[in-house]
């Protein structure tokens, strides 16, 4: 007996189910093409410039320079310090601001969300700016609390550390806030009421039972927070008055001090590679597979 | 501040490079720094000296000489025409980023000494200054560096600039240099780490390190520190906005600002013809209305373009030129990249 | 064996929402140890009540005494009752042994004791040996045996559950039904359990809570509520049933014309319906009986239904409106008669015992 007497239309079929397979294949294509031309491809150039020393030939000039100086590696330390400060912050902030949107009805819950993104709304620039017109030593909240006889000196708010956290803090929230009331939101209300019932006070209810569910969106939330924040350029330019300087700021100031992009290019690898390994090892320690996933 | 954002924009640009703007044979675009000082210039000399050629002149801002040497180096075509200090016009041409500038069309017979080179042609001449508050110190500020680097005596915040150009001085004028040999002990390393320790000593006290002209106009118009290193003309213009600044001429370190070219600029005769324009008295005249950078032409004061009240408030004027240190544009092309190197490891120290 | 149950006694609870009577004035008294269904259509408040019991909503007035102890001030952690849900509401991050050992844990019960106790909770739901499993690898029977290990893992007095089976097909469902009563014997923990399905209130219970529109309509077991429903809406809710309007003045019950017997005392006049129910009416004898009323009509249908037949009748004597009504005939007895054709005329019998009219 022949196999094609026995499977009618077999190869046909078969060819059908390929064609279907390629056709969703295609869908990835836009989205490969545009990594390939948006990162990869960058990603590449920015390695290979960073090999390139000041008279155009393969050196390591632009790493050692880096290993040489002391500025370097605290710019790092102040870049990470301040990213995970301003993580830290926008998590307490935005938790419990989370928490209670997503406890809500949804009618109130996106009248919240709306003042949530309203900042998206306003140029970065602007929101800076307004922070160091708010926060300067003759600003509107000192000028308030010394005549409100709250302080006799001016604090200062802007110009220094504090000042880059705020504005950052600010820009960052609404990212935080996102993923985790997405999460928050997908919580089936009656776990909650559950543990209530086989005996947990509200507090352990939500330390066992609610932080657990929402640590997937919190992590992401963090996540994204932290890797733009490494990346900051304008915010700690302006509030930091120039004692806060971050990689980025760095990255371009190479470019002006040493008029070739291998300076900054090799800053930029140095960066993507430690954020690479932290992020690394942040996996590690906290597997997001292990958590709460329904 | 503006500056420095501009940075990020340069980045953008270099980007952008590739879909350069067409030039068109009877158009000019030209760059510059922007905000009080631009608007002077456009003012008093862009525009009048376009209209006068019967060509149309673009204006755009930049970041500076780095701009042009990405721009050169990447091959891009931005603009023909640039606004720089003669230390950077000076490291430019030592990258061999900048076409040289035919002097048989432009003509500086009449201007003063110095103040050209054979990449920068000289517009105006400014001054690094120490400004004070006048609301913390009333007419007593510091009117030396030696009073700006003493903290007992003036208490207070500062503020100095986040780059190297022009600080250095301060700190060895304080340190009680003389004039004629600040270069002399910056010509090592050795030197530049004493300028280095000086200013070490009031870092503390420094609350802001600027990055821009504009803010450090706004910083003393805000009170947000009690005097900084800055820009002459920025401060008279606050001052003309309500301002409570002064500053001493005998803190002043004369600088020169110019007009270059960048190498391979698409309409580079014409950019030459019209930088020949932009010489003539009447223009710097005009623009020193609006700004207190004294003319580099000579003939504006032989001809009396200029009130007297206005000339005695240029960093050129004689009466206070005599008081100043005059920037060595020399010493910035041979150690600026070393300098400055230094100077961001003391910043972030 | 100590005493593992409670009674409930309920009264005068009353809750609105604005104008909306969510439960209006409601006193019930369960005792100790029964399986009480409160049944209502969604909407009813059955919920809600349920809801009072546990602690998560709040009544505007009234009171709730587990056994002698008034709880109605009580937080919902403090009252100690197994509750399980109508989705499971597993702890989706723990795995099935972390989630029926959850409440022992919180009483701070040693890890042997939770192991064994949670062992023998698993067993007493079937679900020996799946102790390490995750909560997502299991199916919607397992994970709501899981609901109901954990609920009574720590022996609560008070086991409440609302409409735990709803989830589930209807095979699984009614394996389900029989199991929890059992379990219920076997366990003799005081069950309040929450139901829209009134074939599964009638399955399980030892007496049902009929609510509607947030009052109490009737209760009774289940054989009180299937034979004597109080009212129409009861009728129609519990059972298939058909209402025929009937008029009655001086003690006399008429359909139309046609006068009826009827089972109970009419001591009122007025508009009532007499509830006939498919399974208690029958294609009549040739020979009529006295302790049976009689209805003609029209066949209209007749639909095969695996266990019975159902016939479809356009009766005639309904009193001007078209009237339809339905009786089912058990199969066994299909196959032994022959079957009136479609179109053809026929009387129908029910008994004068099985005759009751309800406002």
């Amino acid at each position: 007996m022949s196999l094609t007497t026995n499977n009618i239309n077999q190869n046909e079929l078969r060819k059908l189910a390929a064609r279907e397979g390629y056709t969703f294949f295609g869908l990835t294509v836009p989205y490969l093409i545009m990594v390939t031309a948006l990162i990869a491809i960058p990603v590449g150039w920015l390695f290979y410039l960073s090999f390139i020393g000041r008279d155009g030939t393969f050196s390591f000039e632009n790493y050692e320079r880096m290993w040489k100086s002391k500025a370097y590696i605290k710019i790092f330390i102040t870049t990470f310090k301040i990213s995970i400060l301003t993580t830290i912050i926008c998590a307490a902030i935005g938790y419990p601001l989370a928490y209670f949107m997503s406890q809500l009805s949804r009618r109130w819950a996106n009248i919240c969300m709306i003042g949530v993104l309203i900042p998206f709304w306003t140029s970065l620039l602007v929101r800076t700016y307004a922070w160091l017109v708010l926060l300067q030593k003759k600003g509107l909240l000192n000028n308030i609390a010394i005549d409100m006889g709250l302080i006799s000196e001016p604090i200062k708010f802007v110009h220094n550390t504090t000042g880059t956290l705020i504005g950052m803090v600010h820009i960052m929230l609404p990212f935080l806030i996102l993923p985790l009331y997405a999460n928050m939101r997908a919580i089936d209300k009656d776990c909650m009421k559950a543990a209530s019932s086989l005996g947990a006070a509200p507090s352990r209810a939500f330390w066992t039972v609610f932080l657990p569910l929402s640590l997937p969106g919190l992590l992401a939330g963090l996540l994204i927070v932290f890797v733009l924040c490494l990346g900051f350029y304008v915010t700690p330019a302006i509030l930091g008055g120039g004692k806060v300087i971050m990689a980025a700021m760095k990255i371009s100031s190479n470019i002006e001090l040493y008029f070739s992009w291998g300076a900054a290019s090799a800053l930029g690898v140095v960066l993507l590679v430690v954020t690479g390994i932290i992020l690394f090892i942040a996996s590690k320690l906290v597997s997001i597979d292990q958590l709460g996933s329904r | 501040m503006m500056k420095g954002l501009r940075s990020v924009g340069l980045i953008a640009a270099a980007g952008l490079a590739f879909s350069s703007t067409t030039a068109f044979a009877d158009e000019l675009r030209i760059v510059s720094w922007g905000g009080a000082y631009q608007k002077g210039q456009s003012i008093g000399i862009f525009q009048p000296a376009a209209k006068a050629m019967g060509i149309t002149v673009k204006e755009d801002t930049y970041g500076g000489i780095s701009d042009v040497k990405l721009m050169v180096k990447s091959g891009a075509d931005k603009f023909d025409i640039f606004s720089s200090g003669a230390g950077s016009c000076a490291s430019g041409a030592a990258e061999g980023v900048l076409e040289k500038l035919d002097y048989s069309i432009i003509d500086v017979s009449d201007h003063l000494p110095g103040m050209y080179s054979d990449y920068c042609a000289g517009a105006d001449i400014f001054s690094v200054v120490a400004a004070w508050n006048t609301e913390t110190y009333g007419d007593n500020g510091p009117r030396t560096w030696a009073d700006f680097y003493d903290v007992e005596k003036f208490p207070g915040t500062r503020a100095m600039r986040n780059k190297v150009d022009a600080q250095l001085e301060t700190a060895l004028l304080a340190d009680g240099v003389p004039m004629d040999q600040i270069y002399e002990v910056l010509n090592s390393e050795a030197g530049i780490e004493r300028a280095l320790d000086k200013i070490r000593t009031i870092k503390p006290h420094i609350a802001v390190w600027w990055s821009s002209g504009a803010q450090h106009a706004q910083l003393m118009k805000d009170g947000e520190v009690d005097m900084t290193t800055g820009w002459n003309g920025r401060f008279d213009v606050a001052k003309d906005d309500g301002a409570k600044v002064a500053y001493d001429w005998r803190t002043g370190i004369m600088d020169w600002e110019g007009y270059g070219i960048p190498k391979g600029a698409k309409n580079k005769d014409l950019a030459m013809k019209y930088i020949a324009e932009m010489m003539k008295p009447e223009y710097m005249a005009e623009f020193a209305k609006y700004i207190t950078y004294g003319p580099t032409n000579g003939k504006v004061y032989e001809l009396g373009l200029m009130e007297e009240s206005r000339a005695k408030m240029m960093p050129s004027h004689p009466d206070n030129a005599k008081h100043q240190l005059t920037l060595s544009t020399e010493w910035y092309s041979k150690w600026r990249t070393i300098a400055a190197e230094m100077y961001t490891e003391m910043m972030t120290e | 064996m100590e005493n593992s149950s409670l009674n409930i006694s309920i009264k005068n609870v009353t809750k609105k929402y604005d104008e909306f009577y969510a439960l209006k004035d409601i006193s019930l008294d369960i005792t100790s140890g029964e399986f009480m269904t409160l049944l209502g259509p969604s909407g009813s408040g059955k919920t809600t009540l349920l809801m009072v019991l546990a602690g998560f909503t709040n009544p505007d007035y009234g009171s709730v005494k587990f056994g002698e102890e008034e709880v109605i001030l009580k937080p919902p952690h403090l009252r100690g009752i197994g509750m399980v849900f109508q989705n499971y509401a597993l702890f989706p991050h723990m795995t099935v042994e972390q989630n029926v050992g959850y409440p022992q844990k919180l009483r701070g019960v040693s890890k042997a004791e939770t192991s064994r106790t949670v062992d023998e909770a698993l067993e007493t739901v079937k679900l020996g040996g799946l102790g390490h499993r995750r909560v997502d690898e299991l199916s919607g029977g397992q994970r709501q045996r899981v609901a109901l290990a954990r609920a009574i893992v720590f022996k609560p007095k008070i086991l409440l559950m609302d409409e735990p089976l709803s989830a589930l097909d209807k095979k699984l469902r009614e394996e389900m039904q029989i199991e929890l009563r059992q379990l219920h014997d076997t366990l003799n923990m005081t069950t309040v359990y929450v139901t829209h399905d009134q074939k599964e209130a009638l399955t399980m219970s030892d007496r049902i809570t009929v609510i509607n529109g947030g009052e109490l309509m009737q209760l009774g077991t289940p054989n009180e509520i299937y034979e004597h429903p109080e009212n129409g809406f009861i009728a129609d809710f519990i059972g298939e049933s058909t209402l025929l309007p009937v008029q009655v003045k001086n003690s006399k019950a008429t359909i139309g014309k046609t006068e009826i017997k009827v089972a109970q005392p009419l001591d009122k006049d007025g508009n009532f319906s007499l509830v006939v129910r498919p399974e208690k009416v029958f294609l009549a004898p040739s020979k009529k009986k006295k302790d049976e009323n009689y209805f003609n009509g029209r066949l209209l249908d007749s639909i095969f239904q695996g266990e019975s037949q159902l016939l479809v009748i356009d009766l005639e004597s309904a009193g001007g409106e078209a009237q339809e009504l339905r009786v089912r005939i058990p199969n066994q007895s299909v196959t032994d008669k022959a079957l009136p054709a479609i179109g053809e005329k026929v009387t129908i019998a029910l008994k004068v015992a099985d005759s009751y009219v309800v406002s």
